[in-house]
């Protein structure tokens, strides 16, 4: 038995960074005892998807330092540092910071007047200066801030990522990343930074420095969506105090 | 051989009039119609060709509809039944009574006639309007023979054409109008009752008020207060971008972020440190390309609106009003069409040419004929039956009132621009990464300006030239930094912005739209407001109390019950009028289309009673507890 939880944890090791711990793998094994004769292979697959639901803190090893977040890492003195080799982190927030927080409220708004059923959309903008043909083709520049319609945003994107020791970090999109977005990136997802980089206390994301794993927590998430709307409200009032 | 009888009937008094100008060649003989001091008969004799040859013609006209759709006299007091009752209660046609005497003129007429032809205008409630002629006329003779005129002008050659190329009438789309007549009357009473007994006690200031109710004011007075909430609701934040620039040739060029700006004050200081440590910029675009702006499309209706009451400071009721007398008097084409291309039959150069006489576009006119003229883009929309709104003939501006100039110019000014080349210029751009960042610089050389000569609506002008960057060069920014600022709340809703947003949701057909926009302020639901002065001044619609409160309330009545849009919504009128076209395509009979709209605000009719509470807490809230405060 040992040996193939072994070699389960080599796997999730050598294809995804995932340095499993070993409890909680033993858990793992113990609780599908009762199945026999499944294929290793297809052991180590349930593995990986009860390791994208869970939380990291329990289901990864706090063992190899280079797998973890160095606990300084938000350290804004820091001008750039490097992330050397792989570390899987999980996300706790994610905001777009390319759009006002007033004007996803808006969108929230509509989404709950049931405006995003389709036939239900209602036109709220129109150009009157432009020719509607000709503007498909742009003038460029200034008009990029069109608003955001539900469920896709804009970016970049700002995260609160978390490693298996439970140390957060700030990352931003600093290029796009697909699967990066609001609505497509649930909380609890999973990613491994790869040699990324770090800029006065945050993680840089880019295509290369970044692969993500897919996953959730479910009952974060849930709370995260439900909440979502109250946050930025009392964000926004937060700062109308401050001005 | 006796010449056959033939009844002609317009519209208005001034197309009967015109017309007959064109038959007759200038002589006919005047007659006029008891009890009607507009109404006249025009006779004289025309050659109609084909089957008819020449006939002796009566032209007359009714003044816009003739009949009215009414509730049976039982129903008609305001206390006479609950207002629910009203979505079933027997109706019955009834001539109006000030055009009885019309009536009877057609009536008497026809009996000694053997045809009628209709000159109402080429459009839905046009054929509605002949249904009704064709009906009195048939009670004056049964066997009388029926035909309709088409035209879209009264340009004598297009009159005569019609007059020689006679079809029938379109009772599928005169079926449209009375299923909407139908539907206004019913919906429009049901609510408008409902709404005004309910709340008459609750403020002073109702007490005597008819609260009434449409349902194409109600969407269209929804876009006002949304838009009024959205500048209320509205809380400005801070943003900060990256601005860098860099001197060269002694031009200070100033190149855009890509991402504009960003919320997070902290990400944007981390990207421009890494531009600063960069040093370098590298060109990775150098760009030069001709560009074009676009002439006009031909004008529809909605456009003429939308640009109309924006750059003539008239409302569109105004300019509808002032084009219909244009269209009247001959000098323009029908002004209700959602046409916008140009039929390749006509001929566009011979309009052209007609306006050489005039002082201030003639010289280009003849330019355009000179070579200068090209075939106008066609747009997507065709509603087969009329062209988009073009001059008819010159006329000399002494003969137009200041209005009527106004739109006259504008209508002509739209055409020659349609018939001219696109501006051309051309774009410089230069693109630079900077640190992981992406900025850009455009330039813009006007180099003819060829339609805007003409319109002058339009702006176009060069920017600032760039210095040469070369592709793939490395330089120092001059200066990068951080510029901060904060988000504006929209402007509040501007008479042309509505009209977009009305054609863009399904409410209203071109035609209404002006009107609709009427009703809500002489209902007194939204206000016009000047901001700025001069000729920078826009009129913006703010909703009055009660119109925040109707919206409101009716948004609260539908509140949290799936499939049940808020009449406040454009959704229940869109629907209603995608079936009026239904009928008019012929795949949806008129009664099913009464049934099934009649269902679905039925619907909310019966929410809106049970949960009338909300409606009244609403109308409180901002007519009697803000309006103390």
């Amino acid at each position: 038995m040992a040996n193939s939880e072994e070699q389960i944890a080599l796997q999730l090791l050598s294809t995804k960074s995932l340095p499993v711990s070993a409890a909680w793998l033993n858990n793992f094994v113990a609780s599908t005892a009762h199945q026999r004769n499944v294929p290793l292979s297809a052991l180590a697959q349930t593995a990986l998807f009860r390791i994208l639901a869970s939380d990291f803190r329990d289901s990864l090893s706090t063992r190899t330092p280079s797998s973890l977040l160095p606990v300084d890492i938000f350290d804004p003195t820091v001008q750039e540092r490097q992330l050397q080799g792989s570390i899987p982190v999980q996300v706790l927030d994610i905001e777009d910071i390319g759009t006002g927080l007033w004007s996803q409220v808006e969108a929230i708004e509509r989404v709950e007047r049931g405006e995003a059923i389709r036939g239900r959309e209602i036109v709220r903008t129109i150009n009157v200066d432009e020719d509607p043909e000709q503007s498909a083709e742009g003038t460029g520049g200034n008009t990029a801030s069109a608003q955001p319609e539900t469920g896709n945003s804009n970016g970049p994107h700002r995260l609160v990522v978390q490693d298996a020791a439970g140390t957060k970090a700030v990352a931003i999109e600093l290029k796009r990343v697909n699967g990066i977005a609001l609505g497509k990136l649930p909380i609890g997802a999973k990613l491994v930074l790869r040699n990324a980089t770090v800029a006065r206390g945050m993680v840089l994301l880019t295509p290369e420095s970044v692969t993500l794993l897919g996953g959730k927590i479910d009952s974060l998430d849930q709370t995260w969506k439900e909440g979502r709307k109250e946050r930025l409200v009392a964000r926004i009032t937060e700062m109308q105090g401050q001005q | 051989m006796t010449v056959p009888r033939v009844l002609c009937v317009a519209e208005k008094p001034a197309i009967a009039k015109a017309v007959s100008q064109h038959l007759s060649g200038g002589s006919f003989q005047t007659i006029p119609v008891r009890g009607n001091q507009y109404v006249k008969n025009y006779v004289f004799d025309f050659n109609f060709g084909g089957p008819w040859g020449t006939c002796s013609v009566t032209m007359t006209s009714v003044i816009g509809h003739l009949t009215t759709l009414e509730f049976e006299r039982q129903y008609k007091g305001w206390l006479s039944c609950p207002p629910g009752a009203l979505f079933e209660a027997p109706v019955h046609i009834t001539v109006d009574s000030d055009k009885a005497a019309i009536a009877k003129n057609i009536q008497e007429q026809a009996k000694y006639c053997k045809a009628l032809f209709i000159w109402t205008d080429c459009d839905r409630e046009g054929e509605h309007i002949g249904t009704e002629v064709r009906k009195q006329a048939k009670e004056g003779n049964a066997r009388i023979v029926v035909k309709r005129a088409k035209f879209s002008n009264t340009e004598k050659a297009h009159v005569l054409n019609a007059a020689r190329s006679l079809i029938e009438l379109d009772d599928l789309q005169a079926n449209a109008v009375a299923a909407r007549i139908e539907l206004d009357l019913r919906i429009g009473a049901a609510f408008t009752r409902l709404q005004t007994l309910q709340l008459k006690h609750i403020s002073e200031a109702l007490s005597e008020k008819i609260i009434s109710y449409g349902s194409c004011q109600f969407p269209t007075l929804g876009f006002v207060v949304d838009r009024y909430l959205r500048v209320k609701n509205f809380k400005p934040e801070n943003f900060w971008g990256i601005k860098v620039m860099h001197t060269r040739d002694g031009i200070k060029v100033n190149f855009l972020w890509r991402r504009v700006h960003l919320f997070d004050r902290a990400a944007v200081t981390v990207m421009l440190e890494r531009c600063l440590m960069a040093k370098k910029a590298k060109v990775t675009k150098v760009n030069q390309k001709p560009t074009s702006k676009w002439r006009p499309l031909p004008l529809t209706t909605v456009d003429l609106q939308m640009m109309g009451s924006r750059y003539l400071r008239m409302d569109s009721q105004k300019i509808m009003k002032v084009a219909e007398a244009l269209y009247t008097k001959g000098f323009i084409s029908y002004p209700r069409t959602e046409t916008d291309q140009f039929d390749k039959g006509i001929d566009l150069k011979k309009l052209i040419e007609k306006q050489f006489p005039d002082t201030n576009w003639g010289q280009y006119a003849r330019g355009l004929l000179d070579g200068g003229y090209r075939t106008p883009r066609a747009g997507r929309h065709n509603d087969q039956a009329h062209p988009p709104i073009h001059p008819i003939c010159w006329v000399s501006p002494t003969a137009l009132s200041a209005d009527e100039k106004k739109v006259y110019e504008f209508v002509v000014r739209r055409f020659l621009a349609c018939c001219s080349e696109d501006a051309k210029g051309q774009t410089s751009e230069v693109e630079i990464q900077y640190g992981d960042e992406m900025f850009h610089a455009k330039g813009l050389i006007v180099l003819e300006r060829n339609y805007l000569d003409v319109y002058v609506y339009d702006k176009w002008e060069s920017s600032q030239q760039l210095p040469n960057f070369q592709m793939g060069e490395l330089f120092e920014p001059t200066e990068a930094k951080i510029f901060d600022g904060k988000t504006t709340p929209p402007n509040y809703l501007t008479e042309p912005e509505l009209i977009g947003l009305m054609d863009a949701n399904g409410i209203g057909t071109d035609a209404t739209m002006a009107e609709h926009i009427a009703k809500i302020k002489e209902r007194e639901y939204v206000a016009v407001h000047s901001r700025g002065s001069g000729r920078n001044a826009v009129k913006e619609l703010i909703p009055t109390r009660l119109g925040v409160a109707l919206v409101e309330g009716y948004d609260n009545v539908v509140t949290g019950l799936p499939d049940s849009p808020s009449l406040s919504k454009p959704f229940l009128r869109k629907e209603m009028e995608l079936r009026m076209r239904e009928i008019c395509a012929g795949s949806k009979s008129r009664t099913e289309v009464v049934q099934q709209s009649l269902e679905m605000y039925r619907e909310v009719f019966i929410h809106t009673q049970r949960r009338i509470n909300m409606l009244k807490d609403a109308v409180r809230k901002y007519l009697v507890e803000e309006a103390a405060s």
